[in-house]
């Protein structure tokens, strides 16, 4: 049987590993570490990739997950979101994006991962689904949800209520 | 409202965090590096699994006793091209049966000296 190899292209899964890891822990080193991490592990078990049971990225992010969940508890997300005050030399999407990994941040860790999953990680609802092992359509409401905290969180006027936007879909 | 929901949607991927191009290279390289050495035992594995198949395949087919007895006829050859060697006695064969027995050396018999009268000349007559 050919093999397939998971991380024959590596470059758009880091990229996107770490945009999962860092949503979950936050931007910098620790997400760097854990990123390298997962692709070690990736690595030395890459013989378990099975194709059949999903996508090289899936694969990775459920090693990433696991490492994140294994981390000691006192490594908690520590995002400094900056004031409006400082942000005289910064970029717009600099500002941006730290403010939204804030407001992630501040999110519930299940909203967080949801959060991470599908916008860090760009993964299908359906992918989530069998990460999580949920229905399609759970993980849909989910998010819905999730966005709508996040929404709530950021503070962006004329949010509908959450409950709202759960039960419309 | 749809519309900033699905602004914030796109906000959220645009602003994904990226990792450091060092960490991106670092990893790169890493992967590349196992993927190398992955191939380098592939291919011993490989070898040694395609040596023990035609191994087998030869000892099923009495090859391996084929292969012993042609490699001494060939050393057996090759002793012979480079031994030098004079002219072929043949040691055993019918005619050296016939005509080559061996000499019985035949003593030579000491001449006995006449005893008494001896030849000699005859007497001058005159």
């Amino acid at each position: 049987m050919l093999r397939v190899d998971p991380l024959r292209n590596p470059e758009p899964l880091i990229r996107r590993v770490y945009g999962y890891v860092a949503y979950r822990i936050g931007d910098g080193p620790d997400a760097e570490d854990i990123t390298s991490e997962t692709f070690e592990r990736a690595l030395r078990y890459q013989k378990s990739f099975d194709p059949q049971k999903g996508e090289p990225l899936a694969w990775l992010i459920g090693i990433a997950r696991r490492l994140i969940e294994g981390r000691p508890p006192t490594l908690e997300l520590a995002i400094d979101v900056p004031d409006r005050a400082d942000a005289g030399d910064l970029e717009d999407d600099t500002l941006r994006r730290l403010a939204h990994s804030g407001a992630v941040a501040r999110l519930e860790p299940r909203d967080r991962d949801l959060i991470a999953l599908r916008y860090g990680a760009d993964l299908t609802a359906r992918q989530i689904a069998e990460e999580l092992d949920l229905r399609t359509n759970a993980v849909e409401v989910a998010l819905h949800r999730a966005l709508g905290r996040l929404r709530e969180t950021i503070g962006e006027p004329g949010d509908p209520p959450v409950r709202k936007q759960g039960t419309g879909r | 409202m749809r519309h900033k929901r699905t602004n914030l949607e796109s906000e959220l991927r645009a602003n994904r965090p990226e990792p450091s191009h060092e960490l991106v290279n670092r990893l790169e390289g890493r992967v590349r590096e196992g993927r190398r050495s992955r191939a380098g035992s592939f291919r011993v594995a490989f070898a040694g699994a395609l040596a023990a198949g035609v191994l087998a395949a030869l000892a099923s087919v009495g090859g391996l006793g084929y292969a012993a007895t042609a490699t001494g006829d060939a050393v057996d050859k090759a002793k012979r091209t480079v031994k030098s060697h004079g002219v072929l006695v043949v040691h055993k064969s019918p005619a050296r049966d016939q005509y080559d027995k061996p000499k019985v050396k035949k003593k030579k018999k000491a001449k006995k000296k006449a005893k008494g009268r001896r030849f000699a000349r005859p007497p001058f007559t005159g």
